[in-house]
């Protein structure tokens, strides 16, 4: 077994460039997965029983279905229905965004469940709104006790948009691919391929982890 | 019992009913508290006495009566609710500051958010009256540094802050080591002293027997008995309440009321 | 654009067939991975330095890189480096295999850590054996923190042996698209699989939250 890394200087431009839309693909799907999550959180816990069981449908369907066969279907099927055709890479992000939406939902209402009922009386009882008692009040403390499972959801979310590859989506293992379908070195080009994912993601694990351990005391009550 | 009615008081509660699936939490509870009056509530752990004071500023929802504070019917579907309960200041057992802020941050951020004062002012407001509960050096802690006893006086400085017409207090130093009971204690008493209306549900009977004006005595979700100190504590009409008081190893206050 | 659903009639056992892959493959390597996982969370805790980190860089590199290319990796990269022909199965079970022991080596891990340390001090004060303490006091009372999470993998894992189907294993995934492109009924065969993706996952999920809120109860 012999490595052959003698491609490599003709194509490591293009295989940077599939980095790059690995990290824009994957930030981009955070954004909106945070937005979603956030929101899908904060209604379920508070917006009444009605919108509860209306959201929980959506939670409970991302957690069902493959990443897969949702941005298959995003990308082959919805088209059909809605006569538009989405670019692969606007198929991923919201095929990740929303998926990753369901997740962030679940860790947003365990967060708030997690602060005790006085804070909310209290904030109450100070006169704010609602609303005003679970963004200045509630949210915060919630925020830091939700980093650890909100980190490793970004853990998640980079290694997942590798599964974009399937819809075209010009990332990083799609790159791979053309680059093994034009010089033949699987090998090598999967082992590099294998190396900066780790080098992407093994660093947001331990700097999230880190950040935590440095404002964990800030949620406790 | 002949206590004197007062025809304009802040807060006027008519036959409250509450209750939790069968258990009758409030049965018909009744009170009228003046402008600068001290009103403790007292009784046996799950009497109604907390649940009659969270009803005052409609934290809990009730189920007949009715609750007037200062002309407006609290629980009324038109009331603006943020506005009762930014007149009325709330302590409660378990303090309740949030541990995101400083001890500083507490203090500022009803006037900062609710009132939309500026930053300065409220923070200028903020010192004024951590240095009234004696914490001026502290306010850039954060509340988990703190004691019991420093915690919950930051908590009174919180609700103040708001400057209510009147305070609620929800047994106050229940959560309390033994020995930082009496600085909270005496906040309170000066609070009184100054002329602050204060409704305090409380088993610190010396307390009750030093400060209030009345003292309400409750069992079983209602009021049994009302009257100054001197008349509960020495003179008990109820039964229940001499039971209660001997309970608590209550050996007359005489010592406390001369 | 009108729509013929009688393809998913006449593919019926096709898809069927694909769902049966689907259970037999998170079945099969969640039978692996339970001891897999054991194992590597005990070589995590072994007196021996290699033996420590060799097991530490396994679950770090599987948890840390995508599945799908972790499954290409076996499929082409293994045989190459060490002459064994693995067919498409098989190449798809050792990937999955390899990522979900190593997910659920952490998932044990934490387990063993959240119980107090007195607890096998008290146990080797009777005279246990280190194992012995393992298997009879702390794993049984680390049971319910790691069965809620064990759920969750196996949920997850049901969905993740869809990217097998990037290496032609006839799961569920690789049938719909397969017969995408055979039939051009692109819209009614996707929406059919992701139908029964959810149909099969959605009472998972359910099952899932069950386990999550009875383990709390009793702990």
């Amino acid at each position: 077994m012999i490595f052959d890394f003698t491609f490599l200087p003709g194509f490591w431009r293009f295989l940077l460039g599939g980095v790059l839309v690995t990290l824009w693909l994957s930030l981009a799907s955070i954004g909106v997965g945070l937005m979603v999550g956030l929101a899908v959180g904060i209604l379920r816990t508070y917006g009444g029983r009605a919108m509860d069981a209306v959201l929980s449908v959506y939670v409970d369907t991302m957690r069902s279905i493959p990443l897969l066969v949702i941005l298959v279907w995003l990308f082959f099927a919805m088209p059909l229905v809605t006569g538009r055709s989405l670019t692969p890479l606007a198929a991923g992000i919201i095929g990740l965004g929303l998926h990753l939406g369901g997740f962030v939902a679940e860790v947003v209402r365990a967060g708030l469940a997690s602060v005790r009922a006085g804070q909310m009386r209290a904030a109450l009882a100070l006169g704010m709104s609602v609303s005003q008692a679970i963004r200045v009040v509630i949210l915060p403390q919630a925020l830091i006790r939700m980093m650890p499972a909100l980190g490793s959801l970004l853990v998640i979310t980079i290694k997942d948009s590798a599964i974009a590859s399937v819809i075209a989506a010009p990332e990083l293992l799609y790159k791979s691919q053309v680059v093994i379908g034009k010089t033949y070195r699987p090998v090598e080009t999967f082992t590099i391929a294998l190396v900066v994912y780790f080098l992407l993601s093994w660093p947001v694990a331990r700097g999230v982890d880190y950040l935590y351990r440095r404002v964990a005391h800030l949620g406790a009550s | 019992m002949t206590a004197p009615t007062d025809p304009q008081p802040i807060l006027r509660v008519t036959e409250v009913r509450k209750h939790y699936g069968p258990v009758q939490a409030l049965d018909g509870v009744s009170l009228d508290v003046s402008r600068g009056e001290v009103v403790c509530l007292i009784g046996p752990s799950g009497s109604g006495k907390s649940t009659l004071l969270r009803t005052l500023n409609a934290l809990e929802p009730i189920d007949g009566g009715q609750v007037v504070f200062d002309g407006i019917d609290v629980h009324a579907r038109q009331t603006d609710l943020r506005r009762v309960r930014q007149r009325m200041g709330m302590v409660f057992q378990n303090f309740e500051l949030f541990p995101h802020l400083s001890v500083l941050g507490n203090v500022v951020v009803g006037p900062r958010q609710i009132l939309k004062r500026p930053l300065e002012e409220a923070e200028h407001q903020a010192r004024e009256l951590l240095g009234k509960v004696g914490l001026a050096d502290k306010a850039r802690m954060r509340p988990a540094e703190l004691s019991g006893g420093q915690q919950q006086r930051v908590a009174i400085a919180r609700a103040l802050a708001m400057r209510p017409d009147m305070m609620l207090f929800d047994e106050p130093t229940s959560a309390l080591d033994p020995e930082t009971i009496g600085e909270v204690l005496s906040v309170m008493k000066r609070l009184a002293d100054e002329g602050m209306t204060m409704v305090v549900v409380t088993h610190e009977m010396t307390f009750a027997a030093r400060v209030a004006d009345r003292v309400a005595v409750f069992d079983r979700g209602r009021i049994i008995e009302v009257g100054p100190p001197q008349q509960i504590f020495e003179a008990a009409t109820a039964a229940r309440t001499r039971d209660f008081l001997r309970h608590l190893d209550w050996d007359g206050a005489s010592d406390l009321m001369s | 654009m009108t729509f013929d659903w009688s393809v998913i009639v006449q593919n019926w056992p096709l898809l069927l067939q694909g769902a049966g892959v689907t259970i037999a493959l998170a079945l099969v390597t969640m039978v692996i991975a339970v001891p897999g996982g054991l194992l590597l969370t005990l070589m995590r805790g072994s007196p021996r330095a290699p033996v420590r980190g060799l097991a530490t860089a396994f679950v770090e590199f599987f948890r840390s890189t995508p599945l799908m290319l972790q499954v290409y990796w076996v499929f082409y990269v293994l045989p190459m480096l060490t002459d064994v022909q693995v067919d498409a199965f098989a190449a798809g079970l050792t990937a999955l295999a390899c990522n979900v022991s190593a997910f659920n080596s952490e998932t044990f891990r934490s387990g063993i850590n959240s119980i107090r340390p007195g607890q096998r001090q008290a146990a080797l004060a009777l005279g246990m054996t280190g194992l012995q303490a393992m298997r009879l006091i702390i794993l049984p009372q680390a049971v319910h923190r790691v069965l809620p999470a064990l759920a969750n993998t196996w949920v997850s894992l049901f969905k993740d042996t869809s990217l097998v189907s990037i290496i032609a294993v006839s799961e569920l995934s690789y049938v719909g698209l397969q017969l995408r492109s055979q039939t051009f009924r692109v819209l009614e065969v996707l929406t059919a699989m992701a139908v029964l993706y959810w149909l099969m996952g959605y009472p998972q999920a359910k099952i899932a939250d069950w386990i999550h809120r009875t383990c709390k109860v009793t702990e």
